[in-house]
């Protein structure tokens, strides 16, 4: 056994600060890896050694283990609370695992500690935590993250995770201890070295990442985030460029600048010099690669402002792009821009899928991009060219003071849409008619419209706002899409109601340097932050701001939602041909629906859930995915189902109790013989805690 | 039916019952026939009006002004909001409140505030208002429920 003591960790690092950062009970919870475990690394099928199971992004692995016979007979083998990896409980757990030779690695708490586990037990074998003060208190992206990787050569292994403070930590996968021969004592600073002065200062200076970095060969890659952009306090911001890194010494190899510097293709798509100025479009959700071809596929976010563009004129490219540059020296190959001068908060939003496919009896390497505008974007994936013709078509151009309209947006001509990306009167609630007269007069007060239909300027007698679906938090979010490569169809649950008023208000000089940010005529405009901000352990008490006798405009009908169901969908889309196979709403009916006593006798089938971060997982047989909000049936106490579909018809084949939604995408390894799904559940009054089934021992 | 089925059977009602009897113990009180609804009138008018700055204070930076929550921060109110805490003592959603929000430092909005906070959010989700305040010791909000839907008057 290997063991790391307090005496034995000085040994072998001899500078101090490593003792001050690590948390306290590292060395007393010790690494605790059996050796044996250890030989020479070969990534095998049983595991997942990376956030999306492989650099594809699939969130595939042909187990049939677990099967729809015996779905319903899932066990927890353990359960993972995460309450003590921070000083406060979190309620937001986003990670995915990894497994790696037996041993399960992921991020958790709001501490953002890397642990690793037995990957048959739960039992701890290591914890690593960053204590950065100001630095953690600061950051725009806080609480646990979505998970790390996992490199290895075969020799020695290594985990690299994100601080919340925006430092790539190397560790030593034994131990948890920091590699000192990377970076600096096995950190590299990432607001540094980054073709940019991070302002103001690099405490407080805005930028972080809570997704995991992805290792291909040899090189690290990590993106950037930045704090919501509804109401950014500047028109100027720090820019999220994409860079690679040597895995062995942190080296930086390359980078890429999302908004291209002045004389690099693209810089002429903002107009009046505001690539100098403009800052985010970085890329926040999961980078994929293809090792072979040697490419990177990048999803990038949008530039500042998210719904208020006036200030920075023209297509903005890369932002809301899907950018596929050069593994090893991080130079552009091709680009798509799926939204040209983004207006609507459609950041590109996660991991593009490599999927090999048929099409006319001609195989393409493609890839294939799920959104929030429920769009899927399919790209021959070397050449960037669409594999069915996506084609510019006039779109609405607003009339908000000092804006800057496309006359024209990209659409797909397949697969279609496949979640609502507009609004009409035909989409409002019908269970009666009296909830459809209410639904139509609430909405009257607003601007609606298909896909790409413009923001305008709030106004007290109307428009209040544009309102919209398929944006902010519309379609497929970060958890992303799974993708079966023997049948080549893709899945992806999409949220199917999730209604975004976009609003816009002049913003008082105090709050912003912008023309407009995001807001309600006659309501005071506020900053809006992340979730997860000033969450750290670190975080101080901010400024107060005054109070306000703002007037609550819901956008529900005695809690119901304005949209009529389907809320959320799963859909399986044949990549061959470019058509939707199946959908079905995923999630029980909510209690509000179910139970209420102005639906009795309505007759409502299964609704799916107004939730937009389900992740899915598929099988040899199955689709899983767990319930996105807590319902209470005759079936089952409060609490949501973890769900089995039968992947080839989208029928329901199993479902297994979790004390609270998933809040994690859910994956699968198989150890020892046995098959294990992990996944992480959280929210409401449940904290964050990872749960392992698997089927009842035959012993 | 294959050999070890009903063994498998019994295992599984035992792991399924496993962790709801716990909390089921804990909602024990929560289904006496006594307990108070948010629907009977468990807030005043006036407390939900001392709770609306301090929300606008503490509160809507993340979750927005109109309660819906903005980017990755839930809704406080609408139907995921009370499909999470229906049928749970109000207690529980006190606590979360009050162990863990403002997220920054919970302890900068004392108990006294953060009772006239939840006053105020039961406000906005359509709760009616009635003649006594919202009491902020735990215990005594764990004799309130949190119902979702209004409940049938009949039962």
């Amino acid at each position: 056994m290997a063991g790391v003591s307090a005496k034995s960790e000085r040994k072998t690092n001899p500078n101090r600060h490593v003792r001050r950062i690590l948390f306290p009970f590292l060395v007393s919870v010790l690494a605790w890896i059996p050796l044996e475990a250890y030989g020479q690394y070969h990534a095998k099928g049983t595991e997942w050694p990376t956030y999306a199971a492989d650099l594809a992004g699939t969130r595939y692995r042909p187990f049939d283990q677990i099967n729809a016979s015996n779905f319903n007979d899932l066990e927890v083998v353990w359960r993972l609370k995460t309450d003590m990896f921070g000083n406060r409980p979190e309620y937001k757990l986003e990670g995915t695992p990894l497994m790696v030779n037996g041993v399960l690695y992921t991020t958790a708490g709001s501490r953002r500690a890397a642990i690793a586990v037995d990957a048959a037990t739960g039992e701890l074998l290591w914890v690593h935590g960053e204590r950065e003060g100001k630095r953690g208190a600061a950051a725009p992206r806080q609480l646990s993250g979505r998970g790390l990787a996992y490199w290895s050569d075969g020799k020695v292994e290594r985990i690299l995770y994100i601080t919340q403070g925006y430092r790539l930590v190397c560790l030593d996968a034994k131990t948890g201890v920091r590699v000192p021969s990377f970076g600096e004592d096995g950190i590299v600073d990432l607001k540094l070295n980054d073709d940019q002065t991070i302002f103001p200062d690099l405490i407080t200076g805005e930028i972080g990442l809570h997704s995991a970095p992805i290792v291909a060969g040899n090189t690290v890659i990590v993106g950037a985030a930045f704090r919501e952009g509804f109401t950014p306090s500047s028109m100027r911001n720090n820019k999220g460029y994409v860079r690679g890194f040597d895995v062995r010494t942190g080296k930086r190899l390359w980078i890429f600048h999302t908004i291209p510097k002045k004389g690099e293709f693209g810089y002429d798509t903002w107009l009046n010099g505001s690539a100098e100025y403009t800052g985010n479009t970085g890329v926040w959700t999961q980078i994929t690669v293809d090792e072979e071809l040697g490419l990177v596929y990048l999803p990038v976010e949008s530039p500042t402002g998210d719904f208020y563009g006036g200030h920075r004129p023209g297509n903005n490219l890369f932002g809301e792009s899907l950018v596929c540059i050069d593994l090893k020296t991080g130079e552009l190959r091709w680009y798509f821009q799926l939204v040209h001068h983004p207006l609507w908060d459609m950041d590109v939003s996660s991991a593009p899928i490599l999927v090999d496919i048929t099409v006319n009896g001609h195989p393409v390497k493609a890839v294939a991009q799920p959104s929030k505008q429920g769009f899927l974007y399919v790209f021959d994936r070397v050449t960037g060219k669409p594999v069915w013709p996506i084609e510019e078509k006039p779109v609405e151009t607003g009339s908000v003071p000092g804006e800057w309209y496309s006359p024209t947006q990209p659409i797909p001509s397949r697969p279609p849409a496949y979640s609502r990306n507009g609004v009409s009167m035909d989409e409002l609630i019908d269970f009666t008619p009296e909830l459809r007269e209410q639904a139509e007069k609430i909405v009257s007060r607003y601007h609606i419209g298909p896909v790409f239909t413009p923001p305008v300027a709030s106004k007290t007698e109307g428009p209040l706002a544009t309102l919209t679906l398929g944006t902010a938090d519309g379609g497929t979010n970060w958890p992303g899409g799974s993708y079966d490569p023997e049948t080549h169809i893709l899945y992806a649950y999409a949220c199917n109601a999730c209604l975004e008023p976009i609003g816009l208000v002049p913003p008082p000089k105090e709050l912003s340097d912008m023309n407009y940010v995001y807001g309600t005529a006659g309501k005071k405009p506020r900053m809006i932050n992340a979730a997860g901000t000033d969450s750290s352990a670190d975080a101080p008490k901010p400024a107060g701001k005054a109070a306000s006798a703002d007037e609550w405009n819901p956008l529900t009908i005695d809690g119901l939602p304005l949209i009529k169901p389907p809320y959320g969908t799963i859909s399986a889309i044949n990549l061959d041909k470019g058509e939707i196979v199946w959908q079905i709403p995923h999630g029980e009916t909510p209690d509000l629906i179910r139970n209420n006593s102005a639906l009795k006798g309505v007759n409502i089938s299964r609704t799916g859930q107004e939730t937009w971060n389900v992740g899915t997982l598929v099988t040899k047989t199955l689709v899983i995915a767990g319930d996105g909000v807590v319902t209470t049936t005759a079936e089952h106490p409060r609490g949501a189902m973890l769900r089995a579909y039968d992947k080839a018809t989208g029928k329901e084949v199993g479902a297994v109790y979790m004390p609270a939604p998933e809040s994690g995408s859910p994956m699968t390894y198989m150890f020892n013989g046995k098959q294990y799904v992990v996944i992480a559940v959280s929210g409401g009054n449940y904290s964050g805690e990872y749960i392992a089934f698997s089927l009842p021992s035959e012993e | 039916m294959r050999n070890g089925s009903a063994a498998r059977l019994a295992l599984v009602v035992l792991v399924i019952t496993l962790p709801l009897t716990s909390r089921a113990q804990s909602q024990q009180s929560v289904t006496a026939s006594d307990m108070r609804s948010v629907w009977d009138g468990v807030y005043t008018d006036e407390q939900a009006r001392r709770g609306q700055p301090l929300y606008h204070d503490a509160c809507s930076a993340c979750h927005g002004d109109s309660l819906k929550g903005s980017g990755e921060t839930p809704a406080l109110a609408g139907n995921t909001f009370l499909s999470n805490w229906n049928g749970l003592p109000l207690g529980d959603l006190f606590e979360r409140i009050r162990r863990t929000m403002p997220q920054d430092k919970p302890s900068r909005v004392n108990r006294q505030q953060k009772s006239d906070i939840l006053a105020y959010l039961l406000s906005c989700n359509g709760f009616p208002v009635g003649k006594t305040e919202l009491p902020h010791q735990t215990e005594f909000l764990n004799e309130i429920r949190f119902d979702a839907t209004k409940p049938d008057p009949k039962k």
